[in-house]
């Protein structure tokens, strides 16, 4: 049975549509993509897959068990099974990392105070931020902040977790040193991750399976993983996203040689209006 | 879960036909009664907030406050008594200067005065920071973790205002009347010892009863309307002023008309 099965979801706020028959697996042990240009919805879709948001139609399922339709007990125990980093980490800026990476370990177990405490200074040694434990967030660079939020959702060592763009804003020596972490953390403890990323290195470093959002169709049009859908896709916005490069005809897209038109020569050519000579 | 409404228009329309959702303030009471029963867990002991967080906004409400509230209530205080006590002399009767400025400040002025001063200034920290934790995804990250939003952030600081409110008022009450006694003494000659006799003559349980029960629930309100706006607020920077701006006003405005209905039931009751 897989750990997480999204099936049909379709996703609305109020009336408009931001995604519809979204369906994919995530096996035990598998980093799973979600990729997609800026607002086809990867985001929104993480959001409903741990909670935040009801989807307008379709399910998603944790070990055969619907999210959406079970009580709030099932609900509560359902979440325990996973961990989620946000875009912005999202660490709760009046208290401490440790407090920070505490809280979920005081929620979802049943340690006592020096066990959580203990928990959280190894969790915060693995992301290399033991140091740094009794600081506030607003004391961190983006890097140690997204660190700490790593260490805050593994903190439980759930056998899931939800990435929101991690690398972004980060230099790429960070960039790869998360990559790693989570190399490390399939390793040691054979979670599934769930990772939403516009990083192609990223991607096609770790990513095992996924799937490609399209804003224009609202709906998936690509599932498999990053190197294969580069190997394989034929649908000319997957290879544009893979390939960095705009589709043709595309607004935007590079002129060949023979639509060039030199600068000085369009701006000579530019008819001068009332306005521009009336402007001081 | 917050109650309806955070999660975009479809779940509003959802909760209530749209008629009765054109008419009531749907998501206002549904956050209202959440804090209520919220609170009335609290009350049984099962609560989920931190009681280290707890104390920061008691402490951030109480004794931070002090020094303007000192300040504000000692000179209504004393503009009272200047108001009072030009008009008083007139007819030989300065020494009422002290019934003047302990009824009014007992029964109205100390209560409203610290409640407005706590509206500008605890109640908009409160929607700024819960504002601020909404732009950042705190509030979701919370909610992901199962932490319910009015449970975790709302309660606490409702608490904080509920009792620390009536304190401030009772302080408010005590700076008032040495704003007064100043200005008599220092217009009228009155001594502080008569001028101290001549107030514990005039007051009245039923004024200090009045002032406190207004304290409580001005307190209340803050909170209420300073979290609600906080957590209701638009995920960006401009989402952080309007969400401020609008827990101000609204708690200002509020307290007014709640004074306004106090004032009709004295009378009524004739306290």
């Amino acid at each position: 049975m897989a750990l997480l099965r999204v099936d049909g979801l379709e996703m609305r706020f109020g009336e408009r549509l931001i995604q519809s028959g979204v369906s994919f697996e995530v096996e035990p042990g598998t980093i799973f993509a979600i990729m997609g240009g800026s607002g086809c919805g990867k985001s929104t879709l993480l959001k409903h897959m741990v909670g935040l948001l009801r989807p307008a139609a379709g399910s998603v399922a944790y070990n055969g068990v619907d999210y959406w339709a079970a009580d709030d007990a099932t609900q509560s125990k359902l979440r325990a099974a996973f961990g989620m980093l946000f875009q912005s980490a999202a660490l709760w800026s009046s208290m401490t990392l440790l407090e920070n990476v505490c809280l979920p370990l005081e929620q979802h177990t049943t340690m006592d105070e020096a066990q959580r405490e203990a928990r959280a200074r190894e969790v915060l040694e693995w992301v290399d931020l033991a140091q740094f434990a009794e600081f506030f967030p607003s004391d961190l660079s983006g890097g140690m902040k997204k660190r700490a939020g790593l260490a805050r959702a593994i903190a439980t060592e759930p056998p899931l977790l939800f990435l929101d763009e991690p690398s972004a804003g980060l230099d790429p020596i960070s960039s790869k040193r998360l990559d790693d972490l989570m190399l490390e953390l399939r390793r040691r403890t054979g979670a599934a991750v769930v990772l939403v990323s516009h990083e192609l290195p990223s991607l096609f470093a770790i990513a095992d399976d996924g799937i490609f959002l399209d804003a224009d169709s609202k709906q998936p049009i690509a599932h498999g993983s990053p190197r294969a859908l580069l190997d394989a896709s034929s649908h000319p916005t997957v290879r544009a996203f893979l390939t960095r490069e705009e589709p043709p005809g595309a607004v935007g897209a590079s002129p060949t040689q023979a639509e060039r038109t030199p600068l000085r020569s369009s701006l000579a050519s530019t008819p001068v209006t009332d306005d521009d000579t009336a402007s001081p | 879960m917050l109650p309806t409404g955070r999660r975009g228009p479809s779940q509003t329309a959802q909760s209530a036909s749209p008629m009765l959702a054109s008419i009531l303030p749907t998501r206002p009471v549904a956050f209202f009664g959440h804090v209520l029963i919220s609170g009335a867990m609290a009350l049984r002991g099962s609560w989920r907030f931190r009681l280290k967080d707890l104390g920061r906004v008691t402490a951030d409400c109480s004794g931070r406050a002090v020094p303007i509230v000192t300040v504000v209530n000692v000179l209504v205080g004393a503009i009272l008594a200047f108001v009072g006590a030009v008009q008083l002399v007139k007819f030989g009767a300065g020494i009422y200067v002290a019934d003047l400025v302990g009824i009014a400040v007992a029964r109205e002025m100390a209560a409203i005065i610290t409640a407005v001063v706590m509206a500008g200034r605890t109640g908009a920290a409160f929607a700024a920071e819960l504002a601020t934790m909404q732009a950042n995804e705190e509030v979701d990250a919370l909610e992901v973790l199962g932490l319910n939003a009015v449970d975790f952030l709302v309660l606490p600081r409702v608490i904080a205002l509920l009792f620390m409110m009536p304190l401030l008022y009772v302080y408010g009450c005590v700076t008032g009347l040495l704003g007064g006694m100043i200005v008599a003494a220092g217009m009228l000659s009155i001594s502080p010892a008569a001028y101290l006799d001549r107030t514990v003559l005039a007051l009245d349980w039923s004024h200090l009863t009045l002032g406190f029960s207004k304290s409580f629930v001005f307190g209340a309100l803050i909170g209420l309307v300073a979290c609600y706006f906080g957590l209701y607020a638009q995920r960006n920077a401009a989402g952080v002023g309007v969400a401020t701006t609008n827990a101000v006003v609204t708690s200002i405005v509020g307290i007014i008309v709640l004074d306004a209905i106090f004032a009709v039931c004295a009378n009524a009751l004739g306290i």
